[in-house]
């Protein structure tokens, strides 16, 4: 597959937040990753994107490992991510935060700014532009030069987004992309992803919000506890007792 | 004010500049050390110290009898001392992700270990350098100034307004900056972030070798000269806001000038006292320094 977790186990100390995890995700999907709160969802996006070291298992991408290696390497590899809480670079412009991710496609060294400054201009205004036909894409555009953390909720969520997809990635990690937001965000939300994904990005996406979770994933992977406890389309996952138990609680406890 | 007190006032104030320059490189050495891997570095002091000896030696014949004209040694001495800022960052690396206490044990100790190999290495006694620019004052409107310390302020501004425009322009410049920002996200946007940080220590490394080389015809040199202006570098530093480019700037031409105003009017026995006791007044109603990085709240 394109992405695979294999009996992934992530332990701290005492703790094993993510127990025995395998799960795979095919190339142009949206794989959502869902469960109750603490049950391992955002520790396994910090593993897959390279921030901790899994206890055991292994995380293979396009047939290569990538289990181990640090987040900037994963990066590269073609993985990118937003957080569950904003996470903007705060002295910046919007249109800073998104020509930071592109950081790594530039080839301007140095040198090359202070020996060809010709070049480094024509390159800079590529990037610049393409910084804004994304912000376009997530309509804040309007917002482009203004400090990044001085935008309304909302639009600081469009911003991360927009910022993840410059760094071109073959993948995305969206944690939690809909809390905090109405539910008119929420449609635009949902158009922008089914969007992101026809442009052949692969999305990963842990979220709360089931009415966004049923209309646009393609597969679905439940957690409780850091067990894997059901997978598949949300029609077979929505009717599993376990599932169900997970969320609700057993029928006695009621 | 007769013309005498206008001519003194403006002497002193540019004294004040001149040596708030050095404060200010060496601030601006914190400042780089501070904001990308959260380290308060004391042993900067010595290591401006140890810069200042590698442009040193070169220019004063005390390689191989190598008599190597000024500019060059210059560039010799901040060269090594980013040298030495890499091999040093790689030492710090884990010092940065412990609490206060244990930094500042760990820097502080490091900073022995250089004080005394700069003893072993070239002696405890010092020796005065002879400027590479004439002894003689220019005089501009009653104001005699000597040509190296124009040289000191002349060069420090060209440096200061060189790393603000590398760090807002250049590609790690910007990957710099947003690993200071946030190192986690940072490294998730594919910047590899202890690169960044090292490139960050070697450049404050090498301006305060820069600063060291400058100042090293007005002051003497010795293994002991990193002390005094190591602390008034942190003085300048905290005044500024901590970790702030521009506040280092600031706080150092600040600090600077305050000591020479002090020395020059009230009495030079007090000179520390009264910039000291001025950083802690600012301190005191505004403690995030006078340029402090703005943050603004969530909306």
């Amino acid at each position: 597959m394109f992405l695979d977790l294999e009996h992934l186990t992530m332990r701290f100390g005492g703790v094993v937040a993510v127990n025995d995890v395998t799960l795979s995700i095919g190339r142009g999907e949206i794989h959502g990753l869902i469960g109750p709160n603490g049950s391992g969802k955002t520790t396994i996006f910090n593993v897959v994107s390279g921030y901790y070291k899994p206890t055991s298992g292994k995380i293979s991408f396009e047939g290569a490992q990538i289990s181990g290696l640090p987040a900037h390497q994963i990066t590269g590899r073609g993985f990118a991510r937003t957080f569950q809480n904003l996470r903007l670079f705060k002295s910046m412009t919007v249109l800073d935060n998104v020509l930071v991710g592109m950081e790594r496609h530039t080839k301007t060294s140095l040198w090359r700014a202070m020996l060809d400054p010709v070049a480094t201009q024509r390159e800079d205004k590529l990037l610049t532009e393409k910084a804004m036909s994304l912000l376009n894409l997530f309509g804040i555009a309007e917002f482009a030069h203004a400090r990044a953390t001085s935008l309304p909720y909302g639009n600081q969520r469009r911003v991360e987004m927009a910022r993840a997809l410059a760094t071109d990635p073959k993948i995305v990690l969206l944690d939690e992309p809909a809390s905090g937001l109405n539910e008119t965000e929420t449609d635009a939300l949902r158009e922008t992803l089914l969007k992101i994904r026809d442009s052949g990005v692969t999305i990963f996406i842990v979220e709360h919000d089931m009415k966004l979770v049923k209309s646009v994933c393609d597969s679905i992977t439940v957690l409780d506890y850091g067990k894997k406890i059901a997978e598949g389309c949300y029609a077979d996952v929505s009717r599993d007792q376990v599932v169900i138990e997970a969320y609700l609680g057993k029928e006695e406890d009621l | 004010m007769n013309i005498n007190t206008v001519s003194i006032f403006l002497q002193t104030i540019v004294g004040g500049i001149g040596i708030g320059s050095l404060y200010a490189l060496v601030a601006l050495g914190y400042s780089m050390q501070y904001r990308s891997m959260g380290l308060v570095n004391f042993a900067q002091g010595s290591i401006y110290m140890i810069g200042t000896y590698f442009g040193i030696i070169w220019y004063q014949g005390m390689v191989m009898g190598l008599q190597v004209p000024y500019p060059i040694a210059f560039l010799i001495g901040i060269v090594l001392n980013m040298g030495l800022g890499l091999i040093l960052e790689r030492i710090f690396r884990p010092l940065a992700n412990l609490d206060l206490m244990l930094m500042l044990l760990g820097t502080i100790g490091l900073g022995y270990v250089l004080d005394n190999m700069a003893i072993i290495t070239w002696g405890a006694e010092g020796f005065a350098v002879k400027s590479p620019l004439p002894n003689t004052p220019i005089i501009i409107g009653g104001v005699a100034l000597l040509p190296q310390m124009l040289l000191l302020i002349g060069v420090s501004a060209i440096l200061m307004v060189g790393l603000t425009v590398f760090l807002s322009k250049a590609k790690i410049g910007k990957a710099m900056r947003a690993a200071a920002s946030d190192r986690e996200t940072a490294s998730a946007m594919g910047i590899p972030v202890n690169t960044t940080n090292a490139v960050s220590f070697a450049i404050g490394c090498g301006l305060a070798a820069a600063a060291g080389i400058l100042a090293a015809p007005i002051v003497y040199v010795n293994p002991a000269m990193g002390g005094p202006v190591g602390l008034k570098g942190f003085a300048a530093f905290i005044l500024g806001g901590a970790g702030s480019i521009p506040g280092a700037i600031v706080g150092g031409l600040v600090f600077g000038v305050l000591e020479a105003v002090s020395a020059g009017f009230v009495s030079s026995a007090y000179t520390k006292g009264i910039a000291f006791v001025v950083m802690v007044v600012v301190l005191m109603f505004r403690p995030g320094g006078i340029v402090g990085e703005v943050t603004v709240d969530k909306v």
